[in-house]
């Protein structure tokens, strides 16, 4: 079904570019010792506290044609950013960005600090320490972001319900296209998708923690989950 | 002192006794016009009139699982009758209250002029997305889609279309200028915030009419002021402020049921 | 600056460090040194606290100094008046921490490796070789860190810090928890690498035995200063300051106040507090009415079951004994003699002179046992 697949490849599309903009992000602010890092520290937690249709609806407004990202669109594109499958991304990306950024900071702080210091004074600078020790000791935060991401997109229904349009095929993913059988009284339909929904977020779930038991043996540490906060 | 203190706390007990509330859950295009009424009967026999605002396919399939509602204002007769016919609402109280009207609305400083040029600024290329309430559960939603195929213009504003959760959402959809038009209902457009835009009703025949009922459930906890509130909407003061909120009544012939 | 090189400049090391750290608890702490290291092993001793390990680090070049310079041999690696501070990637100095830092995701191979990225494959291999054979770990090469025994561990941490021919080498207190022999083991081999490098080798510890051990030069440190530099035995034999006499075993640490001086014999008469207790110590700079601290080793007292008579040592003191404990292989004894002295004995002196707790007994103790030390 089309609404699967559109959600499949939103989760896709927001998880790629979490990780990719994520690891800088959590890079510096698990290792800056700027003063004012908890302000941004709150403002990446936001989206957790926020209702999804307040994020949704501020993302609607900046979108739109007085608004920053609205504009900027206009000028870029020629039509506006509401309804498209770009808008869908971007709202999701900012809906699921403390699930993709915190795990990594979580990751990146608990590597051994003397590991950073021994690889610089054998030579190594930022990026190469980041890429052959940081990284690599980090597997398990990165696996739980991209995990969360894809996760937590593919359930999306608030932020999607604000700025989505619910357009067939392009921004009418399964769980709007669940709510509406529901609106419409069409509860055998709307049963179908949500169980094919369930089963394909658990089998993401039992995969992460099967990795999770798997690399945790290997370097005996384990996966960041939300509720285990340090 | 004890005393004293005994006979304030009595008074203060006895006064919230008396002190009604009704729960009412109403279509999203009564925001405003609701409110107005509410208001009215609040001021006039003190019961506090408590009104939630949604989809009326979202408070039928509430109500159907136990939502604890006094009265059910749908956008729809239809659901109230299945309703009825579940044996969730008081036999003899649904009331076709309203008749909705449905028009065109642009933002003031749009390119087009609804008022003017009607169905065809639809098609203007400067109108890129144009809202209207899902059609597959909300009354408005229908009854635009029908408005839209009888003027002959469906076919080609259909890829333009985007759909709002309710009515409430479309109209909020074109007045933030995320769509450029928007079909949406009369008791909004003339509402606060959107009776500065342009508009252009859609004439009556081009749709099945937008009856709208409203029935007393049987899972009220206060079924007399519940009575009476749907009898302030039947009477004088009710339909006067309906009526300025553009809404029309149906026929005589249609009060019974 | 290339990181890896060929010829070693094996010249000096000189640091003048300065800096201040603001702590929540107490007073700031201050470093203010200013040390050379030639070619060889020397010494940082002192007690936990001192800042042996930030000089370390200001070294490295993981701390900034707020003043002072950094030159290894013609090399200016820190200086803050010219406002030259080079990475430590760039420093060529090598590091050993006390937890040692093995990359646990690496084997022994690559993390030998390392440091040696810009060089090609052959001789990357040709010098990882020739440093797990210098330290015997060739057996050990395909193994994870965490699947090796310390010692074994230390060995890695010494080749992979050294495959880089640096110009220095820094080690913070890498030996603790190994036994003796594995200890000498290990130093020995170190030895051997720099006597074909003869590079600065800068050692901390607070543990006297490694003092013993590696003992070329000795800079001892507390509170953030350099408080004595030399040979083992000049630096810790007489310790001046109460926190390094501690440190350096010795076990009597007793205070008084000066009641006479007298200097044509060369002593000064130092009643030890709240008793009527008085000794002779050594003539120091002080006057009547100072107050004094003076460290004693309990190997030091001579203990006599009666009152001796016609013996050189100025200091007989009468008490009783508290009680007895076997430590290894002496006997400490604690004396009280109105102030508390312990004293250690040999098993078979406390058998033969019958001791038991309640005895009454006298202590002699030579003048110059009695170490002057200020706070």
């Amino acid at each position: 079904m089309t609404a699967l697949i559109l959600s499949l490849k939103l989760a896709f599309c927001v998880s790629a570019i979490l990780l990719a903009g994520g690891m800088p992000l959590a890079y510096w602010l698990a290792y800056s010792n700027w003063r004012g890092k908890f302000l941004l520290e709150a403002v990446v937690a936001l989206p957790l506290v926020l209702p999804p249709t307040v994020l949704g609806f501020y993302v609607l407004v900046a979108m739109g044609p007085h608004g920053p990202l609205g504009t900027l669109w206009q000028t870029l594109f020629g039509h506006g950013l509401a309804f498209t499958f770009e808008g869908l991304v971007l709202a999701s990306v900012l809906y699921s960005l403390p699930f993709a950024v915190q795990p990594l900071i979580a990751s990146f702080e608990s590597v051994d600090r003397k590991l950073l210091d021994a690889s610089a004074v054998l030579g190594a600078g930022r990026l190469r320490t980041f890429w052959r020790v940081i990284l690599p000791l980090s597997i398990p935060g990165v696996v739980t972001a991209l995990v969360l991401s894809f996760a937590h997109t593919m359930g999306e229904f608030g932020v999607v319900l604000m700025v989505g349009g619910n357009l067939a095929g392009i921004t009418r993913t399964v769980s709007i296209d669940i709510y509406d059988h529901v609106q419409s009284l069409e509860y055998a339909e709307a049963n179908r998708m949500a169980l094919v929904l369930l089963a394909i977020s658990f089998a993401v779930l039992t995969m992460v923690y099967a990795i999770n038991r798997q690399v945790g043996r290997q370097m005996g540490r384990r996966l960041w989950t939300p509720w285990a906060a340090k | 002192m004890l005393r004293l203190a005994v006979m304030t706390l009595a008074l203060l007990f006895a006064g919230t006794a008396s002190a009604q509330e009704i729960r009412v859950a109403a279509a999203a295009d009564l925001q405003f016009a609701m409110q107005d009424v509410a208001a009215q009967f609040e001021k006039r026999t003190g019961t506090k009139v408590n009104v939630t605002y949604g989809s009326s396919g979202n408070f039928f399939s509430q109500i159907q699982n136990g939502a604890p509602f006094d009265l059910f204002f749908s956008a729809d007769v239809d659901y109230p009758r299945k309703l009825e016919a579940a044996g969730l609402a008081e036999p003899g109280t649904l009331y076709k209250y309203a008749v909705g009207r449905i028009v065109i609305w642009t933002p003031a400083d749009s390119k087009v002029d609804v008022t003017r040029d009607g169905w065809k600024s639809l098609l203007d290329p400067s109108v890129q997305k144009i809202s209207i309430a899902n059609p597959e559960h909300a009354p408005y939603g229908r009854a635009a889609v029908a408005a839209m195929q009888k003027a002959g213009i469906y076919e080609q504003v259909k890829a333009k279309l985007v759909y709002g959760e309710n009515i409430s959402q479309a109209a909020q959809f074109v007045q933030s200028g995320n769509a450029q038009a928007g079909i949406v209902a009369m008791s909004l457009a003339v509402s606060p915030g959107m009776k500065e835009g342009k508009r252009w009703e859609i004439p009556a025949d081009l749709h099945p009419p937008i009856e709208q009922g409203a029935i007393v459930l049987t899972s009220a906890k206060n079924k007399e002021p519940a009575r009476a509130f749907l009898e302030f909407v039947k009477g004088e003061a009710g339909r006067v402020t309906l009526a300025r909120y553009g809404f029309t009544f149906p026929v005589p012939r249609a009060l019974a049921p | 600056m290339d990181t890896v090189g060929g010829e070693v400049d094996s010249a000096m090391l000189t640091a003048r460090l300065k800096l201040e750290r603001r702590r929540a608890s107490s007073s700031p702490f201050v470093l203010d040194v200013s040390i050379e290291i030639p070619p060889g092993f020397s010494i940082l001793f002192g007690p936990s606290g001192a800042g042996k390990s930030t000089v370390l680090d200001c070294i490295a070049g993981l701390v900034r100094p707020d003043g002072g310079s950094i030159t290894a041999g013609s090399e200016v690696l820190f200086d803050s008046e010219s406002r030259v501070n080079c990475p430590p990637q760039a420093r060529r100095v090598a590091y050993v921490f006390q937890t040692l830092a093995l990359f646990p995701h690496m084997s022994v191979e690559e993390n030998v490796a390392y440091g040696l990225n810009g060089l090609p494959q052959a001789e990357r291999s040709a010098r990882v070789e020739e440093l797990l054979s210098a330290f015997r770990v060739e057996k050990l090469r395909a193994r994870r860190p965490l699947e090796i025994s310390g010692g074994e561990r230390q060995r890695i941490a010494l080749a992979r810090s050294l495959v880089t021919q640096p110009r220095v080498l820094l080690l913070d207190e890498p030996l603790t928890g190994l036994d003796a022999e594995l200890k000498a083991a290990i130093v020995d081999d170190l030895r051997a690498w720099n006597a074909a490098h003869g590079i600065p080798i800068l050692y901390v510890t607070h543990t006297r035995d490694e003092v013993d051990a590696l003992g070329e030069r000795v800079i001892a440190m507390d509170h953030g200063r350099v408080v004595s530099q030399g040979t083992p035995l000049e630096v810790l034999e007489a310790p001046r300051r109460k926190r390094l006499a501690q440190a350096a075993g010795f076990e009597n640490m007793l205070s008084g106040t000066i009641v006479d001086l007298r200097e044509a014999d060369g002593v000064m008469r130092v009643r030890l507090s709240e008793s009527s207790c008085e000794i002779e110590v050594p003539l120091g700079h002080a006057k009547t009415g100072d107050r004094v601290h003076i460290a004693i080793r309990a190997g030091d007292i001579l203990l006599a079951t009666v009152k001796p008579e016609g013996l050189s040592a100025r200091n007989v003191i009468e008490g009783r004994i508290v009680s007895m404990e076997a430590r290894g292989t002496l006997i400490r004894l604690r004396v009280d003699c109105g102030v508390e002295f312990i004293v250690h004995l040999t098993p078979g002196a406390t058998q033969s002179l019958e001791l038991s707790a309640g005895k009454r007994v006298w202590l002699v103790l030579k003048t110059h046992s009695c170490h002057l030390v200020e706070e």
